[in-house]
């Protein structure tokens, strides 16, 4: 049973940076913009934030640190998108392509910066987030275990998160606004909505979300920031559209991205999957051939939105 | 307007190059050159740094380093020459990275001589592999440095162990097998019944979740101190074993200030071998035109018993094993041995080879 306790809270350290980055490309995509700069965007609020932590954890520590910069990590992620959204809605420019510089320069200026600042590329934090366990709620049997042990107040989060977005998407007059701008930005415009603005918005929340995920990502993986992210930008793309393009689905899917990524890990510290004798390179594949199949068997009707790429032009019609 | 503004400009840049040349008379006879990074990179270049300075120091040398802008042959070839042109007669390069660069430098300035740690020189291609007269290249071995830490902790009372590696190159590799050899060493003499290793190269020097993931299943599965070798890798072990109570054994450097769950760290002696690399230049006998691989009798690896957590391994105890390893008592595998991990002889350790 711990062994199953073990993999759950493991798969949590996959599953929600995967989960938040994804939401983040949600909103920007069913504005109507692609944004292929996720890795660049968490890459850049990994770096920030860290370099926050780097230099406050004297004098903070613990959760208030963290909470703080989960705050900066959003922020870098806000500021940074908009250069994307500078780009691909005022100069209408190729979404892949300012997304591509995007994923390019980040980490160079992260090295640059970092090495400005302190000498070496690597910048060093003290991991005095994790939670060991969580106070009443942990000694509740099973749930405890799976959800309140060993364990980041980021997971949480990553779950808000995952409300919030579903609420203003589908409940909020914002949410309609948003999703009318990626399927048909003319007919939006045609009543009334200003579909740059919209997509300004969509882009910077899909930034926010990159830049903590960005953040979320490094805390649990290692000691130090060391200016990468190791794909998982992209991969939170994968996501996203295995989830296509909406919350819940989304949920599911970087569920069971995480829970492969995890076997493929880990598979070699618990018995019961040793025995079983399955190579670790299936484990590593399948999300992968899943998202071939499910795009294979999809893309007739798939939920993509429409104009996803496509540039607004007031003048055409 | 804009003509007073260029006449400003263009002299202002002609004002700061006479400047510019007023300041270079000094010269400096040792030089560093860094791979980009800076003499305080608890890595190579801080290693060879202070080696260097000791030695100038000592003896009343000038010295200096320089940071080349990019870490590019092109830039890298461009400070040499910079070394060159403020005096340097030595020239030190930390790393496999100068590799290239070396190879074409050394016929543009065969007056300079040169010591390149952890590589050799030779063209892009890997197609030739030269050293000429002026070059001193030098290789550890890496092998000894693994048989170390691995004798230290079997020796320590771990029977649990894990070995994490970066990509299987050589040096990894030497790291990977002396570390089972001296776990095996350690576990016939102590009388163990078994000891086992569980082995892994991640496929890269980052870090990740994966390798993160899969020290925290080994932690959780029993193992009680692994072996990060691999660059960044061994910060997600560290992350690991930060959330899982378990230990972990540095490399090439002292990692100990990085983590506290570090508790030892397989050295390469950077800074002995540059310091008597310089003593033999001084002294007339610079080791010029040699590949040497380094080890345990020129006192280049090592583990730092000043800043190990260990309580049963002792000082007096390293220094008995090492002396061991010098009369040639131990002779640990390397990588020339195996193609796998698995296929070693041995007979106490049990390796349990994870792809």
């Amino acid at each position: 049973m711990s062994a199953l306790y073990f993999l759950f809270q493991q798969t949590m350290f996959f599953t929600i940076p995967l989960l938040i980055v994804a939401l983040g490309g949600m909103f920007s995509e069913r504005s109507g913009v692609v944004n292929i700069a996720l890795e660049g965007i968490m890459t850049m609020g990994a770096f920030t934030s860290i370099l926050f932590i780097n230099l406050f954890q004297g004098t903070l520590s613990g959760q208030p640190l963290l909470i703080l910069a989960i705050l900066i990590a959003g922020l870098t992620g806000v500021v940074f998108s908009l250069l994307h959204a500078y780009a691909s809605i005022n100069m209408k420019a190729d979404q892949t392509i300012s997304g591509t510089a995007l994923n390019l320069f980040a980490p160079a200026f992260a090295i640059f910066v970092a090495r400005q600042i302190q000498g070496v590329q690597q910048i060093n934090f003290n991991n005095t987030f994790r939670i060991a366990k969580v106070p009443v709620l942990g000694d509740i049997p099973v749930i405890g275990d799976l959800f309140f042990k060993n364990t980041y107040i980021t997971t949480y989060l990553g779950f808000i998160i995952l409300i919030v977005s579903a609420i203003v998407l589908y409940k909020t007059k914002f949410g309609l606004r948003l999703r009318a701008c990626g399927e048909h930005p003319q007919a939006a415009d045609s009543v009334g909505v200003n579909v740059y603005k919209i997509r300004y918005a969509g882009v910077m929340i899909s930034g926010c979300l990159g830049g903590i995920g960005g953040l979320v990502f490094v805390i649990p993986t290692s000691t130090n920031f060391n200016a990468t992210v190791a794909g998982y930008g992209f991969l939170a793309i994968a996501v996203l559209i295995f989830g296509q393009w909406k919350p819940v689905r989304i949920l599911f899917a970087a569920l069971f991205f995480g829970l492969m990524k995890t076997i493929a890990a880990s598979y070699s510290g618990i018995p019961f999957l040793v025995s079983l004798g399955i190579s670790s390179n299936l484990y590593k594949m399948i999300p992968y051939i899943a998202t071939l199949v499910v795009l294979a068997f999809t893309s007739k009707k798939s939920q993509a939105p429409r104009a996803a790429g496509v540039p607004y032009d007031k003048g055409a019609r | 307007m804009k003509k007073v503004l260029s006449l400003i400009l263009m002299l202002a840049m002609a004002v700061t190059m006479l400047t510019g040349c007023g300041s270079s008379k000094s010269t400096y006879e040792l030089a560093l050159v860094t791979d980009v990074g800076t003499i305080d990179d608890k890595s190579f270049n801080q290693g060879a740094w202070e080696g260097l300075e000791k030695y100038a120091k000592e003896n009343n040398k000038t010295y200096k380093y320089y940071q080349p802008a990019e870490a590019t042959d092109a830039s890298y070839i461009e400070t040499i020459a910079l070394a060159v042109k403020g005096g340097a007669k030595l020239i030190v390069c930390p790393g496999y990275k100068f590799e290239t660069a070396l190879y074409e430098v050394q016929t543009t300035y065969p007056d300079v001589d040169f010591i390149i740690l952890d590589g050799e020189p030779h063209s892009e291609d890997y197609s030739e592999y030269r050293t000429d007269s002026n070059v001193y290249a030098i290789y550890y071995a890496e092998q000894q440095a693994g048989f170390l830490a691995g004798y230290a902790a079997v020796k320590e009372g771990y029977t649990k162990l894990g070995f994490m590696g970066g990509m299987a190159v050589p040096a990894v590799m030497n790291y990977g097998y002396g570390f089972v050899s001296g776990a095996e060493t350690a576990a016939k003499e102590l009388g163990l019944e078994s000891v086992d290793v569980k082995y892994h190269y991640t496929g890269g020097f980052i870090a990740t979740p994966e390798a993160q993931t899969m020290a925290a299943s080994w932690y959780q599965n029993g193992t009680e101190v692994i072996f990060g070798c691999g660059g960044a890798v061994g910060n997600s072990v560290m992350a690991a074993a930060e959330a899982n109570n378990g230990k972990v054994i540095g490399v090439d450097v002292d990692q100990s200030p990085e983590s506290d769950t570090v508790i030892l760290s397989a050295l390469k002696m950077l800074s002995n071998s540059v310091y008597d690399g310089i003593t033999a230049f001084y002294a007339g006998s610079f080791p010029g035109g040699q590949v040497v691989t380094l080890d345990a009798t020129s006192n280049a690896v090592g583990l730092p018993m000043d800043t190990a957590k260990l309580e049963k391994f002792t000082k007096a105890d390293y220094e008995t094993l090492y002396a061991k390893l010098l009369a040639g008592e131990y002779t640990p595998f390397k990588n020339t041995d195996a193609e796998s991990v698995s296929d070693l002889p041995l007979s106490i350790v049990a390796v349990e080879e994870v792809k």
